[in-house]
């Protein structure tokens, strides 16, 4: 019992920093922008936050800052790719760069300190039910956090006039720039967005889910995050359907090894990128259904008068 | 591979301006370090960098130290060992497995300069290598660990299976038998050297399974301990002394100290006395130890720990000493029989008592 509170409740948490940094980079490549920079811009987020919490005590401080440097991140970013047309696979590995060094910058002299993490409240009353309560009631406040953003960044993609905006610009700049929408700015905000969700997951990896500073502790979860758009076909629910997915095969991975069985563990420590590839290939088989829901000018160099 | 290369790469690159040494008279020796993870307050490269200090402190004028961190082993490495020689390094000390094969090519092609490498096994004239005799005091915290599990499941957090970790998690379960014969041990291995989230999921994995000690086998960062001391579990750590993380739940600290080794090296060099040799530093000569025994352990048991350190530091006993069975059954020590060194460099069985199989 106490394996299975482990697994579904530590999937939430596991999970958390992908959520967040997945539908910033939906959104923004939803407009149309490729950000491959989201590693760097988790990893300057959690540096940041580290530090702001450690000065300042406060978590809400940790967060703001971790968010406002993953934007200020991607505004280089968006800067490159929509205002000097820069090839944005390029800009976005470069920009991605630039975050791990800056991030080794900033937290230099906090290599290897300690925090207290952001506390457990949970939820009141529901986490005294047994086994429930501790699987789904005991977390940190941005769990939830994570959790509502999932259906938010649906509405507001799917049933909002900004929604149809940032998907149409995201189809066709070019027809949407004519219609007098305003693509060089709804771009930046995307791409803003995306680097400020990055940058709160990156803030959760180093002030809640393992709460201390190492230079290189998002370990390719950014990597993870592009990813698990490609492979969820840019919907809100397959992506974060991956992300849970991802999170849990990597804790039952864990837990088998733990338990002792007999499986090679190389082999399980590929269980997570191999189920979380599998799975989200088959729901997303049908090559129509690809083509609707993937950004058409995704990646293109933005050419407007 | 793509997110290590890039983010190797981008932070190599930023190592490299810490290089940027004025050139001057050779005068005194000058000595640079390679580490291959930033210098924390504690973890292997700080371990290194206390040699470092040790070593300016020790000589004072007659010595110039520089290091870069965070060199990742390959071309990198192998560029900035060749920089450090170009601006008139007389002695390098490389502080990653990986480092070996550029630093000997470089060894060979200056012989004039002194070279130590960690954890390595080739050795040149001027090329020695340095690592520790570890699983001595694996033995001595398995000892403790025996002592206060209550649930009789010790759990182990490993980055890979090569022989140095082998040989620690074997003395360290033949030393939890010593005390606790009913104890399993199980092991979950990160594949992956550094990952402190994983690390943290593996603990709590372990603690999910009853295991109520946690062994934090060569994880740089204090991931391990500070899940322990939240969930308040019994801890234990390698390499540095990490009691502030953990005040009420560390068992012990495994430490390593290479001040003296430096510190002797550095003067052979000075000397022109420099001999490239393979040094194993034990207990017996102060290399290995374990700090900060919790209050916990029994008298009985660190009375036990006390004996054993004493033959230990004596060189009278060797924890890998038969009879032991491996895994499968089979005997691999006989009664009294004493592991031979190249045995244990190159150890790839574990004893019965661990659950968990070697990955293979």
């Amino acid at each position: 019992m106490d394996v299975l509170i482990f697994i579904v409740g530590g999937t939430l948490a596991a999970a958390t920093a992908l959520i967040f940094a997945a539908m910033g980079e939906l959104v923004a490549e939803k407009s149309g922008v490729l950000n491959l920079g989201i590693e760097g811009m988790m990893a300057t987020g959690a540096a940041m936050a580290f530090v702001v919490l450690s000065l300042s005590g406060s978590y809400t401080l940790g967060f703001v800052a971790g968010a406002a440097l993953g934007m200020v991140l991607s505004l280089v970013h968006a800067a490159l790719t929509i205002i000097f047309r820069a090839n944005q696979v390029a800009s976005g590995l470069a920009v991605g760069i630039l975050g791990l060094g800056l991030s080794s910058a900033i937290g230099k002299r906090y290599e290897g300190r300690t925090v207290a993490g952001l506390p457990e409240n949970g939820i009141p009353f529901l986490s005294d039910i047994p086994v429930i309560g501790p699987m789904f009631f005991q977390q940190d406040i941005m769990v939830y956090l994570s959790i509502l953003l999932i259906p938010a960044t649906w509405y507001v993609l799917n049933r909002t006039k900004l929604g149809l905006t940032i998907r149409a610009i995201g189809e066709s700049p070019e027809a949407a720039h004519a219609l007098g929408l305003k693509v060089r700015l709804i771009r930046t905000g995307c791409v803003a967005f995306g680097g400020a969700m990055a940058g709160i997951g990156g803030a959760y990896m180093s002030t809640a889910y393992t709460p201390l500073w190492a230079e290189g502790m998002i370990a390719g979860r950014g990597w993870i995050v592009v990813a698990l758009t490609v492979f969820g076909t840019w919907m809100v629910g397959r992506v974060a359907f991956g992300a849970y997915l991802f999170g849990s095969i990597s804790l039952l991975e864990l837990s088998i090894q733990a338990f002792g069985l007999n499986i090679p563990s190389q082999l399980m420590s590929a269980l997570p990128y191999l189920v979380t590839i599998v799975m989200l290939a088959i729901i997303s088989r049908n090559p129509t259904f690809i083509k609707l829901n993937s950004p058409a000018s995704l990646g293109a160099t933005l050419k407007l008068s | 591979m793509l997110p290590n290369f890039l983010s190797r790469t981008g932070l190599a690159a930023a190592a490299t301006t810490l290089l940027a040494v004025p050139a001057v008279a050779q005068d005194p020796l000058t000595i640079g370090f390679i580490y291959p993870s930033p210098v924390a307050d504690v973890g292997w490269a700080a371990e290194l960098n206390n040699g470092r200090l040790a070593v300016e402190e020790h000589f004072g004028d007659q010595v110039r130290t520089l290091f870069v961190e965070n060199v990742p082993e390959g071309p990198d490495a192998a560029r900035i060992m060749n920089q450090m020689a170009a601006q008139g390094a007389d002695m390098i000390m490389l502080g990653s497995f990986g480092y070996m094969n550029d630093g000997l090519t470089l060894a060979q092609r200056n012989p004039d300069m002194t070279f130590i490498h960690a954890s390595g096994y080739e050795v040149a004239p001027n090329f020695g290598n340095f690592q520790s005799r570890n699983y001595e005091s694996s033995y001595l915290v398995g000892m403790a660990a025996g002592d206060v599990t209550e649930t009789d499941t010790i759990g182990i957090v490993a980055a890979y299976a090569i022989p140095e970790v082998i040989g620690m998690i074997n003395a360290f379960t033949l030393g939890i038998q010593e005390i606790n014969p009913d104890a399993t041990v199980r092991v979950v291995w990160l594949n992956s050297w550094f990952d402190p989230p994983k690390a943290q999921e593996s603990a709590r994995a372990l603690m999910a399974q009853e295991a109520d000690v946690i062994y934090s086998l060569y994880q740089d960062t204090p991931s391990v301990v500070t899940v322990a001391e939240e969930e308040g579990v019994w801890v234990i750590n390698t390499s540095s002394d990490m009691k502030e993380y953990a005040p009420n739940w560390l068992l012990a600290s495994q430490v390593a100290d290479w001040e003296s080794y430096f510190v002797e090296s550095v003067q052979a060099t000075l000397d022109g006395t420099f001999e490239g040799s393979a040094f194993w530093g034990g207990m017996a000569d102060g290399t290995v130890d374990v700090r900060s025994w919790a209050d916990a352990i029994s008298d009985e048991t660190m009375a036990k720990i006390e004996e054993a350190s004493a033959a230990l530091r004596a060189g009278e006993f060797h924890p890998l000493t038969g009879p032991i069975v491996d895994q499968a059954g089979t005997e691999r020590l006989a009664d009294g029989e004493v592991i031979e060194d190249g045995a244990l460099l190159g150890i790839d069985w574990l004893v019965s008592g661990v659950a968990t199989n070697l990955p293979q």
